[in-house]
Formats: structure tokens, C-alpha cells, sequence
């Protein structure tokens, strides 16, 4: 059927490794990027992420960049808006439409362009976290700082489920495609209508049935997590240290440095 | 025998007065193999969640081990630790976000100590042919894993009845017959067993006991070969006759078979024929029978033996046995109704060997003889012992 994240977070070549150390590497990045004041140090963690998720997870390149293709084209359409927008400064281009003068400025070119190294850098980050550790270990690590028990377990049904209903919302689909649900915009509409109203029905139902069958195991307030996996180990850590302070070395290094 | 669950007089109606069950007195006996069949609608499901305590009867009780089934909070707990439930989807079964999780679910709410917890999940995980899938989550399963899960983790609460509905529907053919099998591995160990199902042949050749209901009521109860033998009964039920019963009756009708009751299974259908003298019965030395205990097997003689003796049928029976011999590159045979399948090779003069675990070495010996005793035929079986390298005969 359809391939998913979760398919790589569990299969990847950095499965085994320590959960807590792949987010405060992949969540490090994601602050470093959103606090540069210039587009080096996020573009410089968009390449490192990529490799790393490439090389060290060995997650098949058509996946990762037909993954990166959604937020990058938000990225570069939202960057346009701010160059023509935005700013002072020296014009740098401009044409003339229906008699209006539209530039880019400097500044304008500057902000847009950190705007797409952070997005990038962002999202680079986060899928590495996305494509490397099972949501399971992230709900461990949650546990571990606290989070209330009652939420962590509500999410992980939440996530169990979340498959579930997704192979019903896919059947439902294809159930209509068949019988042409998806001929013009209207039928379109109306299917997707009936799809959400009959899911929402269903999940109704599902939780129901869930009470039984948790009821029916003598349900009393416990769902284990499995135990925490094995420590970093500490070329691991170190290797991440290292990485972090070089990426912020570099992100109050360059931080005087304009592109243009 | 002891009787283990019993209802009396048990009604039930849902909130807007549809009746589901009425006056329904049943008693099952403990260690039996039991099927609930019947048309849909007929209340068998409903019938199951009030084994343990899911549904409150309106009218009637449920004994367990002869005491009224109370619905306060303990009772209730303890109740449904000792009568396991495995729902027809397992879905709605496997809530959890991994295997170990599921497993664990019902030891821990046991309040277990997290050693034990882990024993336990362990232990079944292991029975039912799983060990190492701990970390994945449901949703990477095939359906007959699934199954295995939801079953292990009603293994892991240590049940003395099992109630599973519907267990092989939505299963291919090999995975469902892999289920049953081991359900009758679980049986041997001493476990109830009830099941509901549409799967007329299934019900027929598995259980002990068979319960056909109609609109709410129980119809009959009997072994399979008297319910199944009611052809109206069974026609009036909208279901449909065994394979086995079905040919059965139509050799009586032509005059070829004869006899009291149809025959149990394929075998039996086979002697039946054979004491007739229709066909040309086999000449010649009966064929042998190998069995292997895997658990003490040293796989070098068991590989050995496949190779001095290439034509043998190799046949698998219980979870443990399977894994073993997937691991050392055995191609299986059988891999279910292994000693019928044995037998059957047996008489036609050819030679196979069962490998299996524990009790049912013993069960595989008893059945062979008792077949022995039945119909004359001296079959001659060899257990193997490889730890003590010598090769008992029995005959």
C-alpha cells in the first residue's frame, strides 16, 4: 500500500541509536536554524542534515527529496512574496506590470533568502528526527521529561489509530473512486463529505470497541512503555557536540555577513 | 469432568428491545474444544461477551466454575483474567503502539511487578512463534501475526478459558490452519477452548463439542458428527454440510458406504471406504513413522535422517517445531492435521516423520496407537531420542 515515515523510522540504519541524542541533535539544529541571523549557518545545517540522513540513516534519496519537495515549494512561494514586498535598499530588479513598478530590494532579498535557509534548515532537521525514530521512543523520551502519563498515553493511541483509520479513509476513497465519486468537482466535494462523516462515525465506534477490549484485559490505569534502550554511546555523543558547537561556531561567525 | 462455565436460562435484549439471546442453559466442560456455530444474528458473539462480564444478561446467569458471575469492579477483574477474549478483528484487539506493549497490557493492569511483566510477554511471545517482534508496531504485521499477537497477549494473563470469535476469518488458508493448530497445541496444555464460526469444515474436524444456535437460542449440541448429521437441522440454519458429511451421505445414498455416523475426517472417511473393499485396497509393508521431540533434537541427525531417506513426509507440528524448522532450512509437508496427514501416508507405504515439542509427542503416540487398536493396521513408530542416541520402537 502506501509507504509512510514510519515505515523508514523503523527500518533505518540509525533505528538503534539512542532516541534521546538523535532529537537533541535534530531539535539543536532546529533552534540554531531559527535564531541565525543569516542564512549560512541554516544552509550549513540543511546539507549536514541531508547527509546525514542519506549517508548515516540511509534513507533512499527519491524518498527524502520527493519529502523535501512539499515545504520547499511553500518555502520559495512565500520567500517571493517577502522579496517583492519587503524592504529598502538598493532595487536589484524590477519589472513593470499593468503599470506598477515591482522590485526586489535588498533587504527584501536578504530577509527572503534567510526565509528559505531557516525553512530548509528546519525542515532538513526535522525529518531527520521524522525518518529515524519510531514516534514509540519519542513517547518514551516524553516520559522521561515528565510529560503528564495521561497525554503520552492518549497519543499513543492516538498513533495506533491514526493507521487504522487511515487504511478505512483509503478503502472509503477507493470505494468511491470506483463508482465515479471522484467525476467533477461537485461529486468531489460531496465524496469527501461522506468520507469524513462516515470516519468520524467509525472512529466513534472504534473507541467503543477499544473500551471493550481494554475493559476485557482488566484495564486499570497502566499502559506500559517498553523499557528505554541502551545508552548513547559516547563517540556518538561526542560526535553531536562537536557538530552542534561547529554550527553555531559558524552561525556567530558569519553573523555580519550580508549575501548581497 | 468438571464443569466450567455454565449459563442458565440466559436473555439478553439491546437497548431497543431487539432480543439476542433467549433462555439459553448451556454447561461446557473444562479442557474441551468447543464451537458455537450458526447463522449471523444468531447471538453467538453476544453470547461470548457474556462469558466474561462484558454484557450483563437481562434475565439468567453465567456460572464460572459454578459460582454466579457478580459485576462488581474485582469480580469482574478476575473474572476476565480467567476467560480470555480474542476479538474477530484484530484491530480493535492490538491497541497499543507496539507488539511488547500489547503483550504487556494485560500482566501490567494485572499489577505484576515489571520483571514478571517482561517474563510473562515474553513466554508468549515466544509460544505463539513471535519472539523478536517486541519493537514493531501492529501495523507492520501481516493478519495472521496480528492474530498471534492478540492472542499472546491473552496467553500473557495465563486464562483458564480462551473464547475467540471468528479466529481465522479474514486469514489465508495456511495462517488460519496455523492458528487452529495451535490452538489444539494450547488445548493439550489444558486450556478451554471456545470458538465461534461460520467455517463449517473448521468446526467439524476441530472441536469436541458443537453448539448450533438460531435466533438467540441454542438448537443442538453434540459432537460434530451428531449436529452435522441433523441434515435438515443444519440445511435450517443456513448452513451447509462438512465436505466430509456431505460426500459421506452421498456414498450412502449410492449404496457405496455404509455405516452408523458419517466419518469424523478424511482418514476415517478413507477406512470406510476401504473396509467396503471398494478400491484396491494397498499390499505391501506399512509405511513407518519418525517422531522427534525438537526440543531435545540434535538437527544434524534430524537433517541426516531427511538425507538417508529423501522420500519421507516431513510434517510440523506445534509453533516451536515450525521455528525450528524454518531456522535449519527444512522444507514442511504438513503443518497441520499432521498425524491424519501421517497416518494417510502411513497406510499407502510410505514413511514420514513428525517433529514436535513436549505433551504433544505423547498425544502424537497415543493417537497413532489408538488408531492402531481401531482399525487393525499395525503401524510402526519410531521416537527418536538423539540425546541418549538410542532409537526406541514402539509398536
Amino acid at each position: 500500500m502506501h509507504s509512510l515515515l514510519d515505515d523508514y523510522a523503523h527500518g533505518n540504519a540509525l533505528r538503534e541509536t539512542n532516541a534521546r541524542l538523535k532529537l537533541i541533535f535534530g531539535l539543536g539544529a532546529i533552534l540554531l536554524c531559527v535564531s541565525s541571523p543569516t542564512p549560512i549557518a541554516p544552509l550549513f545545517v540543511a546539507i549536514t542534515m541531508s547527509l546525514a540522513t542519506l549517508m548515516l540513516a540511509k534513507i533512499p534519496g527519491r524518498v527524502y527529496f520527493r519529502l523535501l519537495l512539499v515545504p520547499l515549494s511553500f518555502a520559495l512561494l512565500s520567500a517571493a512574496v517577502v522579496a517583492f514586498m519587503h524592504g529598502s535598499g538598493q532595487t536589484l530588479f524590477s519589472v513593470q506590470l499593468f503599470g506598477f513598478d515591482l522590485g526586489i530590494r535588498e533587504e527584501g532579498a536578504n530577509l527572503a533568502s534567510l526565509l528559505i535557509a531557516r525553512t530548509f534548515g528546519g525542515m532538513c532537521s526535522l525529518f531527520f528526527i521524522a525518518l529515524t525514530t519510531p514516534m514509540i521512543e519519542i513517547f518514551a523520551t516524553l516520559q522521561s521529561l515528565r510529560i503528564p502519563q495521561s497525554v503520552i498515553e492518549l497519543s499513543m493511541m492516538i498513533y495506533r489509530y491514526i493507521f487504522v483509520f487511515l487504511d478505512q479513509a483509503a478503502m472509503i476513497h477507493s470505494a468511491q473512486v470506483m463508482r465515479l465519486g471522484d467525476a467533477g468537482t461537485k461529486n468531489s466535494l460531496t465524496s469527501f463529505a461522506m468520507l469524513s462523516s462516515v470516519l468520524f462515525l467509525r472512529s466513534w465506534e472504534q473507541g467503543e470497541r477499544l473500551i471493550v477490549a481494554m475493559d476485557s484485559r482488566c484495564y486499570d490505569g497502566k499502559l506500559d512503555l517498553m523499557e528505554q534502550t541502551d545508552g548513547a554511546k559516547p563517540r556518538a555523543i561526542l560526535a553531536v557536540a562537536i557538530y552542534l558547537a561547529a554550527a553555531t561556531a559558524i552561525a556567530v561567525l558569519t553573523r555580519g555577513v550580508q549575501l548581497l | 469432568m468438571t464443569i466450567i462455565l455454565e449459563t442458565r436460562d440466559l436473555s439478553y435484549s439491546y437497548g431497543d428491545g431487539t432480543k439476542a439471546l433467549e433462555g439459553v442453559s448451556i454447561s461446557l466442560e473444562e479442557g474441551k474444544k468447543v464451537a458455537l456455530v450458526g447463522p449471523n444474528g444468531a447471538g453467538k458473539s453476544t453470547l461470548m461477551l457474556m462469558f466474561n462480564g462484558i454484557l450483563r444478561p437481562s434475565r439468567g446467569d453465567v456460572l464460572f466454575r459454578g459460582q454466579p458471575l457478580r459485576y462488581d469492579a474485582a469480580s469482574l477483574r478476575s473474572i476476565r483474567r480467567a476467560v480470555g477474549m480474542v476479538f474477530q478483528n484484530s484491530d480493535d484487539q492490538l491497541f497499543a503502539p507496539t507488539v511488547y506493549q500489547d503483550v504487556a497490557f494485560g500482566p501490567s493492569n494485572l499489577g505484576y511487578p515489571a520483571e514478571k511483566v517482561k517474563r510473562y510477554v515474553g513466554f508468549a511471545l515466544q509460544y505463539v512463534g513471535l519472539s523478536g517482534y517486541e519493537r514493531r508496531p501492529p501495523h507492520h504485521l501481516s493478519g495472521g501475526e496480528k492474530k498471534r499477537v492478540a492472542i499472546a497477549g491473552i496467553l500473557a494473563m495465563e486464562p483458564e478459558v480462551m473464547i475467540l470469535d471468528e479466529p481465522t476469518s479474514n486469514l489465508d488458508p495456511a495462517s488460519s490452519e496455523e492458528i487452529m493448530e495451535m490452538l489444539d497445541e494450547l488445548n493439550l496444555g489444558g486450556k478451554t477452548l471456545i470458538i465461534s464460526t461460520h467455517d463449517v469444515d473448521l468446526a467439524y474436524r476441530w472441536a469436541d463439542e458443537v453448539i448450533l444456535m438460531k435466533e438467540g437460542g441454542v438448537v443442538r449440541r453434540g459432537t460434530g458428527q451428531e449436529v452435522f448429521g441433523d441434515v435438515e437441522l443444519i440445511r435450517d440454519a443456513r448452513l451447509k454440510l462438512p465436505i466430509v458429511v456431505d460426500l459421506y451421505c452421498e456414498l450412502v445414498g449410492r449404496g457405496i458406504a455404509g455405516g452408523s455416523k458419517p466419518p469424523k475426517n478424511v482418514l476415517e472417511l478413507c477406512d470406510l471406504l476401504q473396509s467396503r473393499g471398494e478400491g484396491r485396497a494397498f499390499v505391501g509393508a506399512f509405511g513407518k513413522i519418525y517422531i522427534c521431540n525438537v526440543d531435545e533434537a540434535d538437527w544434524k541427525h534430524i537433517r541426516g535422517l531427511i538425507e538417508k531417506n529423501p522420500a519421507v513426509f516431513k510434517g510440523a507440528m506445534g509453533t516451536s517445531a515450525k521455528v525450528m524448522a524454518e531456522k535449519c532450512g527444512i522444507s514442511i509437508d504438513f503443518t497441520y492435521g499432521v498425524i491424519d496427514k501421517c497416518i494417510l501416508k502411513a497406510l499407502i507405504g510410505k514413511n514420514s516423520l513428525i517433529m514436535t515439542s513436549g505433551g504433544m509427542v505423547d498425544h502424537a503416540l497415543q493417537r497413532i496407537k489408538d488408531y492402531g487398536q481401531e482399525s487393525g493396521a499395525r503401524i510402526e513408530v519410531i521416537r527418536h531420542s538423539f540425546f541418549c542416541d538410542n532409537t526406541e520402537i514402539l509398536k
